[in-house]
């Protein structure tokens, strides 16, 4: 046993480098594959589209996320959208429908890895990404494809709408026609309103409120006031948030300078006056980490009402869905900003191989009914029919919102909502009142400008953690401002806010400068 | 037999009996002589090979990638082409006193769970190898291996029906029962340390049982009827025969989890505490602080970073214990 | 002697029993959701003894039934293919791993145990799978990344293999003239059984609760597996509560499957694997024929 020792140790030291030099070579080998693969899909070109029209129709990828299952007649509206498009500019959508709670995940994989793509929704929130997309350099600047093929889309909104989401003087992402703008208040259910002779209408100011939630509080036990979104203090204001609510603009954007709202006495005040609503039992206790829908909770006799974004056309809309008459009573004067403006959008990526289409394409979007209408309400007569009343239609004979093959309702997603249908139970004037109503709502002095979070990157990671520790719990009055305001305070501070506002007020500055 | 014989090196097998025959006679072919006794070893590194190429494709390959932690990547230049940025990607973990807080909530929480987890795990191994009837013994097996089943975020919901303030277990019937006032769970951070621990070792108990009971009854009886018949007590024979022989699985187990230190259960720690930010003093984690930190900027340098950084000191922690486990017993060491 | 074993039967049962309550009562609780009705949910909570039952969850599933029917057929074809496969290729690198005889056998130990600590990253991964081998929207993106093969079962099965088989064992049957192979399948794996057994049921766990690979890899909804599409509705509502889509998200939450439905999916979704449990459980095979070997 002994003598064999030594000549195995010799054998592993010569084994281990031949085996080392043959793995080596290997490697080497494979990462130089993997390298080159990795480079040749970072740098795909945008190839100029062909001069002489294609003899086949173009086929664009077109991606857009959805709400639960994809509708079972997607194929269908798909084709009927197609012989339109080869028509008139000779390409072809191909639907890439994704679930929202992976689409964050999937589009950027997808980008990075420069996989076919020709039109992606995007927008201001997180989840959509589109200031961080811009800032990788996945999305195509548009200012030229609009001026060349996007005409009907131009003309279709106010030009303020169409720089919202300019950033370093480029459009990289162009809003889709719906509500611009959003006045904060609150839905009530109108059955206990009428009970206790409330009046929506008269419900304008905080103190109204208060004294609405202390009558509904007091003779509804177990009901109380939730919140869209889980901040209360949200929607008894009007300010910028300028993307982040790291540095705002206060009094809806009516100068451009950017303060720490948290700092303000005006915020410390709402804190209190929540907290003694919270106290008093008249908001929901779980407020800050609840999961249930606002519409489950009042369907649910947990709520008499909730906190949410109004709009022409949402007491209808929230009726629907809580299957109980709802009405508005309005806090705040509607207020358009570019996260509002710029919340969906359509971008075309980098790499698309052909963005003079895709921007073909994304003008009828704005222009062609017949299109526009099949991506709202699908097919005629198999999805819907008209009815007497011009623009209204509603379900055939046997159809309803269970069985439809074509429910994705998301007129708000696709281009011109404007010129969309309406459905019946809707007021047929609907888009008739929501063009009027963003464009004459309020615009922020800041309308167009987005942060670019780069160069102050670290600070946003770690106040991004500061605000989610205090602003739910602080908002829904179920932390105690008294002892927790100071220290959130603090704790902004020592991640490095003001840093981040005076980067801001830089890049606003800047951005003025250039209007 | 021949085989006491072998055990006792009274006689060589016929292998290294003509290696030393050739060592003698030819001197030259050494080089031969080496591959020969490697060839003897072909078919198990044949074996082997479908195993190893996973590897380096599934892991290997991939790990080019870590170049982006040091890098701003833009894609109009593509990966390869973007800035280096030294280490301004790994600013963030260290910089504030949140990155103290989340490096000390993790260690502190993975320290706790390596130790609590394999004691009941052993402990309730060796009461499932105690139960005679097989039948309530496969049972128990399958009822404590449940809970590793079901989702974190089914788990989330099943603890907010628990600890609700509106309609949970405890706030309406147990507290009131025992006449203590109802508790704000999610927004007192004190008691989540606990309530996570918890929901860990329910979790995960049944699964690692299964690790020690497979290796508890890959003990060879005959140790234990040896030990009965010296008149050895049962807890002498666990103490004795039954811990001493699984513990290289316990080493291995420990030495596995200190080298993942610094990573955590995505699930539990963001899931279960319903993502509460009143919570994040005692249930923010690395991964947790990465992912809040990146949902906004979707930086893929910093999640590079954060990666990175965990895998440097758990390695690092690994080869420490694993050279330590190699001092006591080299047999069970990792390598 | 007997007094004493029937103590420890007395406290093990005891400890089991409450133990298994403890894992078993939260899944009761799962079970009951499933089976209550929505509003009773949303105004009490969830609760043991809900006001009102109701099958609406279930019914709302069978209406869904050819979409859940097909993510369980491939959750399955995924599962069986990737188990056997998986423990094939484990066994094949841990066996001579546990070979105290084989050369370099401390750097590939390494090697294997690297990839547990240091990772590439999710992007080159991805990367590599979709633009080297195309696996994008097939089903070999559910059976090969990640999953395929894991450097902790493979250490397991090596630690295993180096306590349980003794080198006698090995070294007789190579006297008896079997090559490597030979061994391997007719002296070791039987006496492996626990082993095997344990691997392929994590394996098993790992590949039914698999939800990642499909998130990152699949669009195509034909190819969802059953874990996919809950994950889906969880993270759907997830981000829907957390984005700021303003009105369009309380279109979003209409859209989605209620809470008991939520509950009705994930009690379909761990119910198989408790069926297949019992079978891997016939192999945990109590003091095995070790013995039989010796003499």
């Amino acid at each position: 046993m002994t003598a064999a020792a030594p000549c195995s140790k010799q054998l592993t030291i010569r084994g281990v480098n031949e085996m080392k030099r043959i793995k080596t070579a290997g490697l080497m080998l494979l990462i130089f594959a993997m390298l080159l693969a990795a480079c040749s899909g970072g740098d795909r070109q945008t190839e100029a589209a062909d001069g002489e029209a294609a003899a086949a129709p173009v086929e664009l990828t077109m991606a857009f996320f959805t709400f639960g299952s994809t509708p079972a007649d997607l194929p269908a509206v798909q084709d009927a959208i197609n012989k339109i498009a080869s028509e008139k500019i000779n390409a072809k959508v191909k639907l890439l429908p994704i679930s929202f709670g992976a689409w964050n995940q999937q589009m950027n994989l997808m980008l990075t890895a420069g996989e076919r793509l020709d039109l992606l929704v995007t927008g201001s929130s997180p989840t959509l990404g589109y200031s961080s997309q811009v800032a990788k350099g996945h999305l195509l600047a548009l200012d030229e494809l609009v001026r060349q093929y996007g005409q009907d889309i131009a003309a279709a909104m106010d030009p303020a709408f169409l720089r919202a989401g300019q950033i370093n003087g480029e459009i990289y992402g162009i809003p889709t026609l719906r509500d611009m703008a959003s006045n904060n208040g609150v839905l009530f259910r109108k059955d206990l309103l009428d009970k206790h002779g409330l009046n929506a209408g008269e419900i304008k100011t905080i103190d109204d409120l208060e004294k609405a939630l202390k009558l509904l509080s007091d003779n509804e036990p177990g009901l109380t006031l939730a919140a869209a979104n889980g901040s209360i203090v949200d929607h008894l204001v009007n300010i910028d948030n300028l993307g982040d609510f790291l540095g705002v603009l206060l009094n809806g954007g009516a100068e451009l300078k950017v303060v720490n709202w948290f700092e303000t006495p005006e915020y410390a005040e709402l804190l209190r006056r929540v907290r003694d609503w919270y106290e008093k039992g008249y908001i929901l206790k779980d407020l800050a980490t609840n999961k249930e829908a606002t519409h489950d909770l009042v369907k649910g006799h947990r709520s008499f009402g909730f906190m949410n974004y109004l709009k022409p056309g949402i007491d209808p809309q929230e009726s629907r869905f809580a299957g109980i008459p709802m009405v508005s009573a309005s806090l705040t004067e509607p207020l358009s900003t570019t996260s509002k403006v710029t919340n969906i959008m359509w971008g075309i990526p980098r790499h698309s191989q052909y963005p003079e289409k895709a921007m073909q394409f994304l003008n009828l979007m704005y222009s062609d009914k017949e299109i526009i209408n099949l991506f709202d309400w699908g097919i005629e007569g198999k999805h819907y029919v008209k009815t007497g009343t011009e623009n209204v239609i509603k379900f055939p004979d046997g159809v309803d919102a269970s069985n439809s093959g074509y429910n994705l309702n998301q007129g708000w997603m696709f281009g011109n909502q404007y010129l969309s249908y309406v459905f019946e139970g809707d007021d047929p004037e609907i888009y008739i009142k929501t063009k009027e109503f963003s464009n004459s709502a309020i615009k922020s002095k800041a309308l167009g400008f987005t942060f670019d979070s780069t160069p102050v990157k670290t600070e946003i990671a770690a106040l991004t953690n500061v605000l989610d520790q205090f602003k739910p719990g602080l908002e829904s009055g179920a932390l105690d401002p008294e002892k927790n305001l100071p220290e959130f305070i603090a704790k902004l501070r020592a991640a490095g806010i003001e840093k981040v506002i005076a980067e801001k007020q830089k890049q606003l500055d800047a951005w003025a400068a250039q209007q | 037999m021949i085989r006491e014989d072998l055990h006792e090196g009274k006689v060589k097998p016929m292998a290294q009996l003509t290696a030393r025959q050739e060592e003698r006679t030819w001197p030259g072919v050494a080089y031969a002589r080496r591959l020969g006794r490697f060839k003897r070893f072909v078919p198990l590194f044949l074996m082997m090979l479908p195993g190893l190429v996973y590897l380096l494709i599934n892991n290997y390959l991939p790990m080019f990638g870590l170049i982006i932690a040091f890098k701003d990547v833009n894609f109009a230049k593509g990966i390869m082409a973007s800035d280096w940025v030294g280490f301004k990607n790994f600013e963030y973990l260290f910089k504030t006193r949140d990155a103290y807080v989340i490096t000390r909530n993790t260690i502190l929480y993975n320290g706790a769970f390596i130790v609590i987890n394999l004691v009941v795990a052993v402990a309730v191994a060796i009461l499932l190898n105690e139960i005679r009837s097989k039948l309530l013994s496969r049972f128990y097996q399958s009822v404590i291996l449940l809970p590793h089943l079901i989702s974190m975020v089914i788990v989330s919901y099943l603890v907010f029906s628990f600890l609700s303030i509106e309609t949970g277990f405890l706030n309406k019937s147990l507290l009131p029962a025992l006449g203590i006032g109802e508790i704000s769970w999610y927004t007192e951070a004190k008691y989540w340390p606990a309530i996570l621990t918890l929901v860990n070792i329910w979790k995960h108990a049944g699964f690692y049982c299964v690790v020690y009971l497979a290796a508890i009854v890959g003990i060879d009886p005959e140790y234990y009827e040896a030990a009965k018949l010296d008149g050895a007590s049962r807890w002498q024979q666990i103490r004795a025969i039954t811990l001493p022989l699984i513990t290289p699985v316990i080493t291995m187990m420990t030495l596995l989890a200190i080298g993942r230190i610094f990573y955590s259960d995505f699930g539990l720690f963001y899931q279960v505490p319903m993502n509460a930010g009143a919570l994040n003093e005692t249930t923010n984690v690395i991964d947790t602080y990465v992912y809040r930190s990146l949902m906004q900027l979707g930086d893929i340098g910093m999640s590079s970073a954060a990666g990175l950084y965990q895998s440097v000191v758990g390695f690092i922690l690994v080869l420490v214990s694993n050279y330590i486990v190699r001092k006591i017993n080299k047999e069970n060491a990792l390598f | 002697m007997k007094v004493e074993h029937a103590g420890w039967q007395w406290t093990a049962h005891v400890v089991l029993i409450a133990l298994s309550a403890a894992a078993l009562l939260p899944f009761a609780l799962l079970l009951v959701s499933s089976f209550t009705d929505e509003q009773a949910i949303l105004q009490h909570g969830y609760s043991f003894f809900p006001d009102k039952f109701s099958t609406q969850a279930y019914d709302y599933l069978l209406n869904q039934s050819s979409e859940i029917v097909r993510a369980y057929g491939v959750t399955v074809l995924v599962t069986v293919v990737g188990t056997s496969v998986s423990l094939a290729i484990t066994t094949l690198l841990a066996y001579p791993l546990s070979r105290r005889d084989i050369p370099l056998r401390t750097p590939l130990a390494f090697y294997v145990f690297f990839t547990l600590l240091f990772n590439g990253g999710l992007v080159p991964t991805y990367l590599m799978y979709t633009q080297l081998f195309d696996l994008k929207n097939t089903l070999l993106a559910l059976i090969i990344p990640g999953l395929l093969m894991n450097g902790f079962h493979v250490l397991l099965m090596r630690t295993f293999f180096m306590t349980s088989i003794p080198l006698p064992v090995i070294e007789s049957a190579k006297i008896d003239g079997a090559g490597e192979f030979r061994t391997l399948y007719s002296v070791v794996l039987p006496l492996s059984l626990p082993i095997l057994a344990t691997i392929g049921l994590f394996q098993t766990i790992a590949y039914w609760n698999d939800w990642f690979n499909g998130l990152i890899y699949l669009t195509e909804p034909k190819l969802f597996s059953i874990q996919n599409i809950l994950n889906r509705i969880m993270t759907d509502i997830q981000f829907l509560s957390n984005s700021n889509l303003g009105s369009a998200a309380s279109q979003g939450m209409a859209a989605l499957p209620s809470t008991t439905v939520r509950m009705a999916i994930a009690v379909v979704g761990v119910l198989p694997v408790l069926v297949a449990y019992p079978f891997f459980q016939k192999y945990f095979i109590k003091g095995i024929t070790i013995g039989a070997v010796k003499g």
